[in-house]
């Protein structure tokens, strides 16, 4: 079944996308993280996707065009952290400031838009391709 | 399953359906259909199976959700597909069986 090429090929952006989804909760849920285990604040990560050529068959042009996604690296954000007056704070400094972690919760919230409408369109494709699939099935009722 | 060319190959007529005295088919191999066919729902089989593995290890917390979806989907596709194949098969025989002798 050619198809499979294509079920293979949504199934690594869902993967993807997925990946993406777990890192924008990772950022959201350690937004006020001070304590990490490389010490300081968190830092916010970011997921670097990489193409990757579907290779089944190499005697294909078109094969060798496709390519599935996968998640390359996951990066962290460089900006410099937030730096928050409070002498209470046992991560406090001695002029009293914590840094708290560079995550910016609307950043945050748009990237997860982005990334539940990235995967709401790889499903469509799925189901349009099962469809299309199916229709093939229908030659010559 | 995805290299199932039934149109390609000759289609045999089974032994015992032949006439007593007609030499067999000629380049075609013993069970040459057969073996298609049965190749064919042996995979079908196995991505049932495979179907059943993601659904099992989705249940046992490993595993993706939409990696069992899209094996169940496979699955469910090329069952059609075999589906599809067999309906062919039997209107074959049925017209073989309503000619008139």
């Amino acid at each position: 079944m050619d198809f499979a090429t294509n079920f293979k090929i949504c199934g690594s952006g869902l993967a993807a996308q997925r990946a993406k989804m777990d890192v924008v909760s990772s950022n959201l849920a350690n937004a006020g993280t001070t304590k990490t285990e490389e010490g300081g604040p968190y830092r916010r990560k970011m997921v670097i996707l990489k193409a990757e050529p579907v290779r089944e068959r190499f005697d294909r042009t078109l094969e060798d065009a496709l390519a599935e996604v996968k998640v390359d690296q996951v990066t962290e954000d460089p900006t410099p952290m937030k730096s928050i007056y409070d002498p209470a704070h046992p991560d406090a400094d001695e002029k009293g400031f914590v840094l708290m972690p560079n995550v910016n919760a609307i950043q945050e919230m748009a990237d997860m838009i982005n990334v539940g409408r990235s995967y709401e369109a790889v499903v469509t494709a799925f189901d349009a391709v099962k469809s299309m699939a199916l229709k093939t099935l229908e030659i010559g009722k | 399953m995805a290299d199932m060319i039934i149109g390609s190959q000759p289609i045999q007529v089974p032994k015992s359906a032949q006439a007593s005295g007609a030499a067999p088919g000629a380049g075609a191999g013993e069970g040459g259909f057969k073996s298609i066919l049965k190749n064919a729902i042996e995979d079908v089989n196995t991505l049932q199976f495979q179907a059943d593995d993601a659904v099992a290890k989705l249940q046992m917390g490993k595993g993706s959700m939409h990696e069992a979806l899209i094996a169940m989907e496979k699955a469910s596709l090329s069952f059609q597909t075999l589906l599809q194949v067999r309906n062919k098969i039997v209107d074959a025989y049925q017209e073989v069986m309503r000619m008139q002798v």
